[in-house]
């Protein structure tokens, strides 16, 4: 195939401009706004770490960050054990097994927004269906206000937030499962290993690059939220429920400060890659890869 | 061990196993059951304790009330076709930039190959939730607020993972095709357009439900570029909804079944594409 020099980036022209104009520009003045206050519409100016110094010294902030990483430290956990479950679960060669692998991965691929709402009408304090059976199948006769209570808001989106995202880690899980060579199972089962011994010994120390790629993307997922925040509790109460990236909305949406906005949107990513680091240190302690 | 015992153990697995997968189903599947039947309930019904389990409208007249009023009154059938036509449209453009690139960067060789590649996958690392602030101060300098542009533009032009996959996809196309056209003395775009694209179907597709996917449900730049009602997606209207109706959980629910249902039948009808496209793509 012959072509001119110029032809192959007339090609990525278009895919280029994006890359420019919505993705390297905004991080760099995410980064350079991160420097500035800019309460709109008043023009920014500059005020070095001001909008860090005020982070560090507000209440708020702390709390929102606690909540970030709880909401991550019972989020990832959860999806990774109830995804890999199903993918064991799925792996199995019986009827009506695709039946149930599309129907796992529904809730992925609907509406947030929408399931919120129905999400919010189980969760309701009075009305609400679960309340209703904890009545009748633990005899909990004061009904709890899960979405109102500070104890529980965070509790009840990182449980729909699991909910949501299992089936399309549970199909990661599934690739990873179906990539192991059988030769190895069949060993095993020649050998008289038992079914535990096969998963403990084989299975799982095989999957483990794919666990890894799965806990590394449940972290950014989880520290990205913010749809379910934004549909279901908006933060409330006072705070409670809110994560970093619904903060960084409130903040630029609502309050209209975009530098101080600006400033935990860097903590954000500086928190995932903080996060991610210490993942990759301590990869070689439980990540099997095959020779 | 004899055959009967054999068996036997086999079908104390098997049940064990369709016991686990109904927990799991039953999860999955009852807040869809529950919204479902909600709908056909009557704003009576919905407060009755404890709740009722049989829909009082189901099967009765006016079994559709909530649904037409939700459609009539509340705008949604206008908020259907912006999300139809903002996913649409974004899908769509998805499918040009990164075939295009794919293409460019699976098939020739030019300086900087290796270097923009990297720089398009790196940007993965970055959630939007990161650069939507600088991405809305550009659109009110562009004077895009309350248009459809800011929810079609940018994902038009962006798209690490399709051009990831495509690029796979049209590296493992066979030299020969593209020897044989050329020497026919096709041009390198006649190519792409006639060779390539056409060999790319099940990808291609794959890729626009994706994306059609992803855009249907997104709520972030909605939120930030759309105030106007006329405008809103599905997503937006629902939440607005949500804020005058608080509490009218039968015409609440409608609303999301409305909003889930086209990509229901959507992933129904595409789950092939959808579950290979995440099994095959989403581990490299």
């Amino acid at each position: 195939m012959r072509y001119r020099k110029i032809t192959p980036y007339l090609f990525i022209l278009p895919m280029v401009t994006g890359l420019v104009v919505f993705r390297y520009y905004p991080i760099v003045s995410v980064v350079v706004n991160s420097f500035r206050r800019w309460q709109m519409p008043a023009p920014p100016y500059w005020i070095g770490l001001g909008n860090y110094r005020e982070m560090l010294g507000s209440a708020q902030f702390w709390l929102v960050t606690k909540n970030t990483f709880a909401f991550a430290g019972l989020y990832v956990p959860g999806v990774v054990i109830g995804a890999l479950a199903m993918a064991l679960l799925i792996h199995q060669k019986i009827p009506g097994i695709s039946f149930f692998r599309g129907l796992f991965f529904m809730p992925y691929i609907t509406s947030m927004v929408a399931v919120a709402m129905v999400w919010n009408w189980i969760f309701a304090t009075r009305f609400g269906v679960l309340n209703h059976f904890l009545k009748i199948f633990f005899h909990v006769t004061d009904p709890i206000a899960w979405l109102a209570d500070k104890r529980y808001a965070l509790l009840v989106l990182i449980i729909v937030s699991v909910w949501k995202t299992m089936g399309f880690q549970m199909l990661v899980f599934l690739a990873g499962l179906q990539a192991i060579p059988r030769s190895l199972y069949e060993a095993a089962r020649v050998d008289g290993a038992t079914g535990w011994q096969v998963l403990f010994r084989i299975t799982l120390p095989l999957l483990s690059p794919v666990t890894f790629f799965v806990v590394v993307n449940s972290i950014i997922q989880a520290f990205r939220t913010f749809e379910v925040t934004y549909a279901m509790t908006q933060g409330k109460p006072l705070y409670a429920s809110a994560t970093l990236a619904y903060y960084v909305y409130e903040n630029a949406f609502r309050f209209q400060r975009m530098g101080f906005a600006s400033g935990l949107a860097c903590m954000l990513v500086l928190f995932v890659a903080l996060v991610t680091l210490v993942n990759f240190l301590f990869k070689d302690g439980w990540v099997h890869y095959q020779a | 061990m004899t055959a009967r015992s054999k068996r036997l153990k086999i079908a104390v697995e098997w049940t064990l196993m369709y016991l686990l997968l109904s927990f799991f189903a039953f999860i999955t599947i009852f807040p869809f059951l529950w919204m479902l039947m909600t709908t056909f309930k009557s704003s009576r019904a919905i407060f009755a304790i404890p709740p009722v389990w049989m829909p009082d409208k189901l099967f009765k007249p006016g079994m559709w009330d909530n649904y037409v009023t939700v459609f009539t009154k509340h705008n949604f059938i206008r908020y259907t076709f912006n999300s139809f036509f903002v996913s649409f449209m974004a899908a769509l453009g998805q499918l040009i930039t990164c075939s295009l690139a794919g293409f460019a960067f699976a098939r020739m060789e030019f300086r900087g190959k290796n270097f923009l590649f990297g720089a398009l996958l790196a940007t993965s690392m970055v959630p939007i939730e990161v650069t939507i602030i600088p991405e809305f101060l550009l659109m009110i300098r562009l004077d895009w607020i309350n248009t459809y542009l800011p929810l079609i533009v940018p994902s038009f032009l962006t798209g690490a993972y399709g051009t990831f996959m495509l690029r796979e996809f049209f590296a493992n196309i066979p030299r020969d095709l593209e020897d044989a056209a050329a020497i026919d003395g096709a041009s390198v775009f006649r190519i792409y357009y006639s060779v390539f694209l056409p060999l790319a179907g099940s990808a291609l597709v794959t890729l626009f439900v994706l994306a059609f996917i992803n855009n249907w449900n997104a709520l972030l730049r909605p939120v930030f570029y759309i105030s106007e009602s006329h405008l809103r997606t599905l997503p937006l209207g629902l939440m607005a909804f949500k804020g005058a109706y608080e509490s009218q959980w039968h015409l609440l629910l409608s609303g999301s079944v409305i909003s889930i249902l086209p990509l229901l039948i959507l992933y129904i009808a595409a789950q092939r594409f959808i579950i290979e496209g995440i099994a095959t793509t989403g581990l490299k």
